[in-house]
């Protein structure tokens, strides 16, 4: 697999809120790209502006200046219902809590951004996302019969279904115990590792970024340090130096 | 906490909208319906006023029995003897024609009002004014018209016109134009008045040697009562003096009890309206406190107590009613305007008079629009008592509503009690009052069992109804899955399109079996090939064509027989009941009407002393052939009769049928109600070609007699069957137009919830559209949620419709209806038009939810 590939990129983002003596800047020009086939996490104290450039990068936001590319794709230059197909067919989402529509049963919201794009899911694969994470007795049961990690099980699956070019996963294990938790982030990395999906994801845990190849570190809109391949250990003491 | 309510309720501006747009039209429909009726009330006063005229005293003859217009007129011979009783100081004899005289315009043209009489008078000095120099009636050939007949119809003094009376048709000069009333306004309510010289009228309305009642006028200074007592005690037993007080008021009571059916038809639909309102009210209330749960619980958490909960939803529910109340109160006024138009223009005559705003209107609209708000708050205040604290902390929290199961139990016996009621008003309760009471109240309860029930089969019935959607796609199974999710809420959303349809339904049950009654009983039981009627007769009595009409159908050769027909309503007296009566040309109306004669004959009847009489009748009363029966008639005589015929078919002369020449022996009314005619040579078994040639003979030769009296429509059995089904259907177009304000308004309790239910389910929209859902799909999914509850709606009233129509259609007398007829056409023509109504509740709250911002909604809690 071709590492240079790039999957999205951030071409000096700014973000921009308030003008003024009120002006924060969410994003002060962000250039950050991430290649095909690589986990990146996103780090960086409350207020950093990690959720942002992730909801920028993923469309569902807009930058004030700068650029932000799925692929070879600008995404200020796309209309709202391009964007809406855009994530639909090219971008898989995990949020942290609320992942799942209630009124679908679990295999309806795994192929849920299939069914809207109204293509046949391809059922060897969505077979095979389902056993890998072991929810192959749980298919035809609704969100609220299962358990958080099984609905985050379900969320991943849902984010694999349609082979995105990336995946932006929103603090995946904050809201589950540490066991489950672990469980999801495996997943995650066996996606990167045998499927070689591309997912960013936004964490504050230091055990959940370790899973990532590289942890990239915001404070203030700023990028201002990158580790690769790390250990929760050197997270910690990365972060320790940011802190200080 | 009233800050704090104040606050919630303007913050919510479209909420606040929308169920205050409920409550505004079920007070604004009440205040239109008072305040029209009050208005005509006043005005029919004034005209009741003007009918009593500035006479002092009237003799007439005493009545028990019948219509005002059946009175038995006063011998010529008592003029005189009034004349000498001391203190009557002038006499005048008054003859009149209650709408049988009809004026001809110059085109040929009647003119009669649909509605309001045709009247002919002798001319009345007191109570005719003459306009711009005419001259009041003299001449045999002359007559007078009131002055909005005469503008309205262009009618131009020293022009002849002819002039259809009870009798004949006959030429007049119009000498003069009057107002009615007084010298300054003319006091009309849309009736003609045609009037004439006294020995003129007399002629002219058949009236030899009597008259309808003298006017007297006492000498100044006299005592009225003493002269009253004079002139009783001069007259005798029969005839009765009455002051013109009386008089007035007899009218004024007369008039009163027509308007009082229309404001009780019109408060019926009024009630409706605010039935249904109620229903959408409860609801918005409902999901408000659950929406608003982790607030409310965080309320607690700082030290509210529950009471100041349930106080504050109490509160904004008062809010809801007092401005809905004002508001509606304004748009009342307006209605009833339009409500006037509205009937004016299905044929009424409406006086024109200003809308009136009573007091006892007004606390009417503030009974409903407080009351009814805060009786809907009372259940979701009680809930929103309930919420704990921790409510704050869980967001997933939810309110505790009853069992399914119980409300199994509850809506059960209530729909079930209600039922019982239903029943017993239909078919054992015996005065009209309790009839209608029990079955308001048994309906009522139905309806409320009904939805109580509801929520327990609500979400089956939510997937059975969305099943075939989901072969469209994603949307339409997200669409289903939210229809079915919360069943409490599908259902009191439908339950208000419930309410609505389930009347529709019942008025086309209703509808279509009085329709094929009436089809089978003209293909079966009637023989006759042509049908003769008034232009504007419907079902009134009064309307008559002259007897001339059937002279000259009788001189064509083309028509074999002509049978006359009359009837009256509850003007004879038989064994101590009033009774309505039918009569006919006995001799000849069995080759016309087949009424399934079981024993005897009509055609061999004794004409003038023979009654035929329906057998449930002749069963209750031992009547068999030969029976001799007591019949007391409106002039006060009483005739022995002998039963001659006993039939089975009471779809044609309801119970008792006599031969005109019984009426003409008790009547002064001459005119015709109705004719049939039998086409010379005529005979179904003959080949379709010579039928229609034979069709087309009669109608060339009756053409110059319809040509001739305009006031009368003749058909043949195509054209009559044809007329009496749009008539039918044109009344139950008037029902479904009083109804739609009601689906109107259960289609602004879909869109209320379904904005609810949006904003309920912010994040999972912006989720959604966050894995790329499209607008389009995100609306098409709302939409068809919004199908999917409007659909079970309205299948949960037409079931309930088809019931209460079958009940009603046993019920009501076979003489209207004998079978039970289900139009399901039409009905599921229904469901699509609540499937659309549907369409159209949706479009504003998935906008709304297009429209969310994907990132707001996804970090909205």
């Amino acid at each position: 697999m071709d590492t240079k590939t790039t999957a999205a990129r951030a071409e000096n983002a700014f973000k921009v809120y308030g003008s003024g003596d009120t002006e924060v800047r969410a994003l002060d020009g962000i250039n950050i790209t991430f290649a095909a086939g690589e986990y990146t996490a996103i780090m960086g104290p409350s207020g950093s502006g990690k959720s942002t450039l992730m909801h920028c990068m993923a469309g569902l936001d807009t930058l004030t200046d700068g650029e932000a590319y799925i692929g070879d794709q600008a995404l200020s230059t796309l209309s709202e219902r391009k964007l809406t197909l855009l994530r639909r067919d090219n971008i898989g989402f995990i949020f942290q809590t609320f992942n799942l529509i209630p009124t679908l049963s679990a295999g309806e919201n795994i192929t849920l951004p299939l069914t809207l794009a109204g293509r046949e899911p391809d059922q060897e694969w969505i077979n095979e996302v389902i056993t890998t994470v072991g929810l192959a007795d749980r298919i035809d049961h609704r969100p609220n019969e299962l358990s958080g990690g099984q609905q985050q099980r379900v969320a991943v699956s849902r984010a694999l279904a349609t082979r995105p070019s990336i995946i932006f996963a929103d603090e995946p294990t904050g809201n589950l115990d540490s066991v489950t938790g672990n469980e999801i982030l495996s997943f995650m990395r066996k996606a990167v590792d045998d499927y070689g999906q591309t997912i960013v994801m936004v964490t504050h845990d230091p055990s959940a970024a370790s899973y990532a190849d590289r942890v990239v570190f915001l404070v203030d809109g700023r990028i201002v340090d990158e580790l690769t391949d790390p250990t929760p250990d050197t997270v910690i003491d990365r972060m320790k130096t940011l802190g200080g | 906490m009233f800050r704090l309510t104040l606050k919630n309720l303007l913050d919510k501006k479209i909420r606040f909208a929308l169920t205050t747009l409920a409550v505004v039209a079920s007070v604004a429909m009440v205040v239109g319906v008072f305040a029209m009726t009050d208005s005509l009330r006043s005005s029919f006063e004034g005209l009741a006023e003007d009918i009593a005229g500035s006479s002092d005293l009237s003799v007439r003859s005493v009545q028990d029995l019948g219509d005002e217009f059946d009175r038995k007129p006063v011998d010529e011979g008592v003029a005189g003897v009034v004349e000498t009783v001391d203190g009557v100081q002038l006499v005048t004899p008054v003859v009149s024609s209650f709408n049988d005289v009809v004026v001809i315009d110059r085109e040929g043209n009647a003119i009669r009002p649909s509605g309001p009489p045709a009247l002919g008078f002798s001319w009345l000095p007191d109570q005719f004014f003459l306009i711009n120099g005419g001259a009041e009636p003299s001449a045999p050939d002359e007559f007078a018209v009131d002055v909005e007949t005469a503008a309205k119809n262009n009618l131009i003094v020293g022009e002849i016109y002819n002039i259809d009376g009870p009798l004949r048709q006959e030429p007049f000069r119009l000498v003069g134009i009057f107002r009615f009333g007084s010298p300054e306004r003319h006091s009309g309510l849309g009736q003609t008045m045609a009037a004439f010289e006294l020995e003129t009228a007399r002629d002219f309305f058949g009236l030899e040697g009597v008259y309808n009642e003298l006017s007297l006028t006492v000498t100044a200074g006299t005592d009225i009562a003493s002269v009253q007592q004079a002139v009783q005690q001069a007259v005798g037993p029969g005839l009765e003096v009455v002051t013109a007080e009386a008089i007035r008021e007899e009218t004024a009571d007369d008039f009163n009890s027509v308007i009082s059916i229309f404001n009780n038809v019109l408060l019926a639909f009024a009630f409706i309206i605010v039935f249904v309102a109620t229903f959408i009210i409860n609801n918005t209330f409902q999901i408000v406190v659950s929406q608003r749960i982790r607030e409310l619980g965080l309320l607690r958490a700082i030290g509210a107590t529950g009471r100041q909960i349930s106080r504050s939803v109490y509160l904004e529910a008062l809010l809801v009613g007092v401005f809905s109340t004002v508001v509606g109160i304004g748009l009342g006024v307006l209605l009833g305007n339009g409500l006037r138009e509205l009937l004016n223009v299905m044929g009424f005559s409406l006086p024109s008079g200003p809308i009136e705003l009573r007091p006892r209107t007004v606390i009417w609209a503030a009974a409903i629009g407080i009351g009814v708000t805060m009786l809907s708050s009372i259940v979701p205040a009680r809930r929103a008592r309930t919420i704990a604290p921790i409510a704050a902390i869980h967001s997933d929290q939810r309110l505790a509503g009853a069992s399914l199961t119980r409300r199994l139990y509850l809506g059960g016996a209530m729909a079930a009690t209600g039922a019982i009621l239903l029943g017993l008003g239909l078919f054992a309760a015996s005065t009209t009052r309790s009839v209608l009471t029990l079955v308001a109240l048994g309906a009522v309860l139905v309806f409320i069992g009904t939805n109580t029930l509801s929520p327990s089969f609500a979400r089956p019935a939510a997937m059975i109804i969305g099943k075939p959607l989901t072969l469209f796609g994603i949307s339409c199974t997200i669409a289903r899955g939210n229809a079915a999710r919360s069943p409490r809420r599908t259902a009191s959303t439908a339950g208000a399109l419930m309410i609505g349809l389930a009347l529709v339904g019942m008025a086309g049950v209703v509808g279509s079996s009085l329709t094929k009654t009436f089809l089978t009983t003209l293909d079966n039981s009637v023989e006759a090939d042509y049908f003769i009627q008034s232009t504007s007769a419907g079902f009134d009595p009064s309307v008559t064509f002259s007897e001339e009409v059937v002279e000259e159908i009788r001189a064509l050769p083309e028509f074999e027989s002509v049978v006359r027909y009359r009837f009256s309503q509850g003007s004879l007296l038989i064994n101590g009941d009033t009774q309505d009566i039918f009569t006919a040309d006995l001799a000849e109306v069995e080759l016309h009407l087949d009424a399934d004669i079981e024993r005897g004959s009509l055609t061999n009847a004794d004409p003038v002393n023979g009654i035929a009489v329906h057998r449930d009748k002749a069963d209750d009363l031992g009547l068999t052939i030969g029976s001799p029966v007591e019949v007391t008639f409106p002039d006060g005589q009483t005739d022995t009769l002998t039963v001659e015929a006993v039939f089975l078919d009471n779809s044609l002369f309801g119970n008792w049928l006599v031969d005109n020449v019984v009426w003409e022996r008790h009547f002064t009314r001459t005119g015709v109600s109705f004719a049939s005619a039998t086409v010379t040579g005529f005979s179904d078994d003959l080949p379709e070609d010579q039928q229609q040639e034979l069709l087309a003979k009669a109608a060339a030769a009756i053409e110059p007699v319809t040509k001739h009296f305009p006031t009368v429509i003749a058909e043949n059995r195509v054209e009559f069957r044809q007329s009496q089904q749009d008539q039918l259907n044109s009344f139950l177009a008037v029902i479904f137009v009083l109804l739609a304000l009601s689906l109107v308004i259960a289609l602004i309790g879909i869109a209320n919830t379904l904005a609810l239910s949006v904003f309920e389910r912010t994040r999972e929209i912006g989720l959604l559209r966050a894995v790329g859902m499209t607008r389009r799909q995100l609306r098409r999914a709302i939409r068809w949620e919004s199908v999917i509850i409007a659909v079970f709606g309205a299948l949960l009233g037409l079931i309930l419709g088809v019931v209460f129509g079958v009940a009603a259609a046993i019920a009501i007398p076979d003489s209207l209806i004998n079978t039970a007829s289900v139009p399901y056409g039409q009905l599921l023509s229904y469901v699509v038009v609540a499937a659309f109504a549907g369409i159209v509740a949706a479009i504003l709250p998935a906008r709304r939810a297009s429209r969310l911002n994907v990132l707001d909604a996804i970090s909205h809690e």
